[in-house]
């Protein structure tokens, strides 16, 4: 299933407010917590990681991940997680919104 | 790369990767998702084959469009991020160079006050002189206004008044003119009752034409129109806007309506725009000539010469064509009236030039002493950010060794330097503001021939942008040479003897030389102005100005239309005067020295031929008491007195000069004189009484001109000054003073009421504001040479402490010890001197005629200033050499 248009730079942000993650493990996580209802693609994801990298609400480092390998871990800054809370309620409110519509009968 | 690189990288401020780099990093990120996802894939038990194309498949799009578009989102972040870290660099460099400041708040403070002041006085002086010299008369078309004038070599009259008549001539018969309006070369006052208390007001009559040559229209009515010349239109006027806003409450409904001016009734025809000025001429209210229609056919309008006439040339008529038309005129005219015109000749000056051409050279002066005080402002900051930026020279290469960019480095000097001039133009600019004002405000009378100075924000720019350039330079130039170097190099020299720090100290020293070579240059300016001013102060005007109050008064001829009414209420006024308590003497003339110039003629003496034409001499009409009141000798003779009536024969009495000039071998007293110099039968011939000492009439730097003094009962005039004697402070004589005159006549409005010492200071308030205005400069100037020469010599002593304490310990004495420091400071300054002295004798030439009796080159202020200089130097480099041979040698040796 695809994503809403829009939605992924918040799944991004939710899955960073937990804990620094790289890019798979942000995949992973959005995955398995859908449900494997949304598949995320990796260039998408990193674009998505690009243009919140380049707004300063999240910062990157290279580290080496538990199987020793190389990876860029991204973690939240305060204005990334100032955001969050701000786009999250905004979409919790478009959804109700949504649903309330769509409920109609 | 490792995240510690990384930190490394933001920590250390080394700016942004390059695109290249960024896309490398964003295809390493790709391929580092996808390892994960395979290694994810084959944990979950497919092959590696197999995970690999799963891995490639979910990627939904082919590998090299997904690189292609990871690259295209890395770019645009380090794109976008340089900017913001750009940004938020500059700001950290402005709040660095902040702190960096302030922690030495002294230093800075200088600086930024010198910068302030430099650029203040620079803007205040360079809006004068815009404003006099550079901004067009405020008329339509100024270029086309020219002034006409009259000269007579016989006279020695060069650019002089035009006679009435002769104007009118040139008028009809120069085709090149589009018209010609003339105006009187002195201002007159008149009397305004019925609004409050009667009021003095500074009045020009004008021909009718006057504001349509110029090309004014009124703020509200009309101007005067062209009929009005001649006394056969009704009496009218026209008011300038800060007369109707001040006297009149700017109301409206004023035109149309009729006031009492002067005793009779004018009717206010116009109101003048707020922004009509004309320079040199300040007039609450204009006036039209009325001539009476007859006098352009009589001699006397061809003979006297008081009028000033503008003309406007007509479109595509250059100067040139205009004049040798004038001349043709000028010819014929001298041929149709031999009596009056024979050596009359006329020529024509732009009337700009013409207007603000005398102030010229003053504010020329002016201009040149804050330039100069721009630059040596400009050379202290330099120096100043020149020894901070050399100091920082091994941070500087530490960073660099980090891997800092270079650009970075030259950034945070820049920025130190621009909060510099920053801080130091925003001060300089509200300084230059009250400057202005001041300047408008302080000028003595007449030195700028415009009221109002708006200060003029290209100059702002002009000094700001000199000063951010000098900061800026100056700022960089240590971070230059730091980068040209191997950083290991500078981090080895530990500091010591780096080559960066040497050729800042030498910078900074021909900076100081050059700073107070120039400081040396303008005080010697200003020394010789002081000078001038100090020897105009000991000329003796030939009156004793203390302790004379002087009181002019003008009587209105509508009240006071006969002789007897006019003599008995001065001669009352006198005798009241007398009277009062503390006077000691009173009398009554028809102008004070160094006052308004009074008139003056030709004049015969019986018995002999006729003397030279153009020997003038001055008149004044006086009281008995005259002599007596100004502390002036009778030298032979007897003085005037109240028996010298107007029905007495009629006597003169004349001045030093006067007797010198023309009965050089002969007793003056007891001949006969006239003041026509080819009397006829109706010529009136005066007596010589008495000799009495010269007055400086004109001004204290020129001699006393040859001068006649009539009992003015033989000579009334309605215009006249009471001057008193007391034996007090005058002043305090004014309010019982103006008490009689209230009593002789409430409607009077008085002139003016002065003491004969502001008088005096008055006719000196050029000189005095120049040299005031110069040895202000002069002395920023110097302080700034002299606190540099202190900084340069306590470096150099904190260099040498160590130095010291070993020659001090090896038995060298205190003396020999300060002399090697002191000797530097003193060398400079005498460089500095040698330069300045040099500079100052080329440029002092330039101000040789507004010196009073001091050569361009005078000896005493050549010798003295730099002596002083050279003192004050030694003294400054002496201090901080007593400071470091003090230091107690073993604890020197043991600090390193």
């Amino acid at each position: 299933m695809a994503l809403l248009k829009g939605t992924l730079d918040v799944l991004v942000l939710k899955a960073l407010s937990f804990g620094p993650l790289h890019g798979f493990e942000i995949i992973r996580w959005i995955e398995s917590g859908s449900g494997g209802e949304f598949a995320i693609e990796a260039a998408a994801l990193l674009q998505a990681l690009h243009r919140l990298e380049e707004r300063r609400l999240v910062t990157a480092a290279w580290a080496i991940t538990e199987n020793n390998r190389k990876a860029r871990y991204y973690s939240l800054t305060p204005a990334g997680r100032a955001h969050l809370r701000a786009e999250s309620a905004a979409l919790r409110s478009s959804v109700a919104a949504l649903r309330a519509i769509l409920d109609t009968r | 790369m490792t995240a510690h690189d990384e930190k490394a990288r933001r920590a250390f401020d080394l700016g942004v990767r390059r695109p290249d780099l960024a896309r490398a990093e964003a295809d390493a990120e790709l391929a580092a998702v996808l390892d994960e996802q395979i290694h994810h894939l084959i944990a979950q038990g497919l092959s590696p084959n197999a995970a690999r194309a799963e891995a490639l498949r979910r990627l939904g799009i082919s590998l090299p469009a997904a690189s292609a578009q990871v690259h295209r989102s890395a770019e645009h972040r380090e794109r976008r991020m340089k900017l913001h870290e750009w940004l938020e660099d500059l700001a950290a460099d402005l709040r660095y160079a902040f702190r960096t400041l302030a922690r030495s708040p002294a230093l800075t403070g200088a600086a930024v006050l010198t910068l302030a002041l430099a650029i203040g006085a620079n803007t205040a002086i360079f809006s004068a002189v815009s404003a006099v010299m550079l901004r067009p008369l405020p008329f339509a078309d100024p270029g086309r206004l020219v002034m006409l004038w009259e000269e007579n070599p016989d006279f020695k009259w060069y650019q002089q008044d035009a006679a009435p008549a002769n104007m009118f001539d040139w008028r009809e018969q120069v085709s090149g003119f589009a018209d010609v309006a003339g105006y009187p070369s002195f201002m007159s006052s008149t009397t305004l009752t019925g609004y409050g208390e009667p009021r003095m007001l500074a009045s020009l009559p004008v021909t009718g034409n006057f504001f349509t040559v110029l090309g004014v229209t009124p703020e509200l009515g009309r101007v005067f129109r062209e009929e009005e010349t001649w006394d056969t239109s009704p009496r009218t006027m026209v008011l300038s806007h800060r007369t109707w806003r001040t006297v009149f409450g700017a109301d409206r409904g004023l035109i149309g309506r009729t006031v009492e001016l002067g005793g009779r009734p004018v009717e206010v025809v116009g109101v003048l725009s707020p922004r009509f000025a004309y320079p040199g001429v300040d007039a609450d209210v204009w006036l039209p000539m009325r001539w009476p229609p007859t006098s352009r056919a009589q001699v006397f309008f061809r003979r006297a010469h008081w009028i000033k006439p503008v003309a406007r040339l007509k479109p595509g008529i250059t100067l040139e064509a205009a004049n040798a038309e004038l001349q043709t005129v000028v010819a014929r005219l001298q041929q149709e009236y031999p009596a009056t015109n024979t050596r009359m000749g006329a020529g024509l000056t732009p009337l700009h030039e013409f207007l603000v051409g005398k102030t010229r050279l003053p504010l020329l002066v002016m201009l040149g002493g804050v330039a100069v005080l721009l630059l040596i402002a400009c050379a202290n900051v330099a120096n100043l950010l020149l020894v901070r930026a050399a100091g920082r020279e091994r941070e500087s290469a530490v960073r660099l060794a980090l891997g800092a960019g270079r650009g970075r480095l030259f950034r945070q000097a820049l920025a130190e330097s621009a909060v510099f001039a920053g801080l130091g133009g925003a001060a300089g600019v509200a300084l230059g503001w009250w400057g202005t004002r001041v300047l408008t405000a302080l000028q003595p009378a007449g030195m700028l021939p415009v009221s109002n100075i708006a200060m003029s924000w290209s100059v702002v720019g002009y000094a700001f942008a000199a000063t951010l350039l000098a900061a800026v330079i100056f700022g960089i130039a240590p971070t230059v040479w730091t980068v040209r170097r191997v950083p290991a190099d500078v981090l080895r020299d530990e500091g010591r003897s780096a080559s960066g720090t040497v050729r800042a100290r030498r910078w900074g020293e021909a900076l100081l030389v050059s700073q107070v070579a120039l400081a040396l240059a303008l005080t010697l300016g200003a020394g010789l102005l002081v000078r001038s001013y100090l020897q105009l102060q000991r000329v003796d005007p030939g009156f004793d100005s203390r302790n004379v109050l002087a009181v002019s008064l003008s009587l209105p001829g509508i009240r006071y239309d006969s002789t007897p009414k006019v003599l008995a209420f001065y001669r009352e006024l006198e005798r009241e005067t007398r009277a009062l308590p503390g006077v000691v003497a009173a009398a009554v003339v028809s102008g004070v020295p160094l006052g308004p110039p009074t008139w003056s003629s030709q004049f015969a003496v019986q018995g002999r031929e006729p003397l030279p034409a153009g020997s003038e001499v001055l008149h004044r009409e006086i009281t008995g008491d005259y002599q007596k009141v100004m502390g002036v000798k009778l030298l032979r003779g007897r003085p005037l007195s109240e028996a010298d009536r107007e029905d007495a024969p009629p006597v003169v009495l004349i001045n030093e000069t006067l007797a010198r000039m023309y009965f050089a071998d002969q007793d003056p007293v007891g001949q006969r004189i006239s003041f026509d110099r080819l009397p006829d039968s109706t010529s009136t011939w005066r007596t010589i009484v008495g000799v009495v000492g010269d007055e400086r009439q004109r001004g204290l730097s020129e001699p006393a001109r040859p001068e006649f003094l009539a009992p003015y009962p033989q000579e009334p005039r309605s215009g006249m000054t009471l001057v008193a004697r007391t034996a007090g402070d005058p002043a305090a004589l004014a309010p019982a003073v103006r008490g009689s005159i209230a009593r002789l006549d409430p409607k009077l409005a008085i002139t003016s009421i002065r003491t004969m010492d502001q008088v005096r200071a008055a006719a000196l308030g050029r000189d005095k504001f120049l040299a005031v205005l110069m040895v202000s400069f002069a002395g920023v100037g110097l302080v700034l040479g002299i606190v540099g020469i202190y900084g340069v010599v306590a470096q150099l002593a904190r260099r040498r402490t160590r130095e010291m304490g070993i020659r001090l310990a090896l038995g060298a004495r205190t003396g020999q010890l300060q002399w090697l420091v002191v000797r530097k400071g003193l060398g400079l300054t005498l460089v500095g001197i040698g330069f300045g002295v040099a500079m100052a004798l080329g440029a002092t030439k330039v101000i040789r005629t507004l010196l009073y009796q001091v050569r361009p080159a005078d000896p005493v202020t050549f010798v003295l200033v730099p002596v002083l200089v050279l003192l004050t130097a030694g003294l400054a480099s002496w201090i901080p050499a007593a400071r470091a041979s003090r230091a107690d040698p073993a604890a020197v040796l043991r600090a390193d």
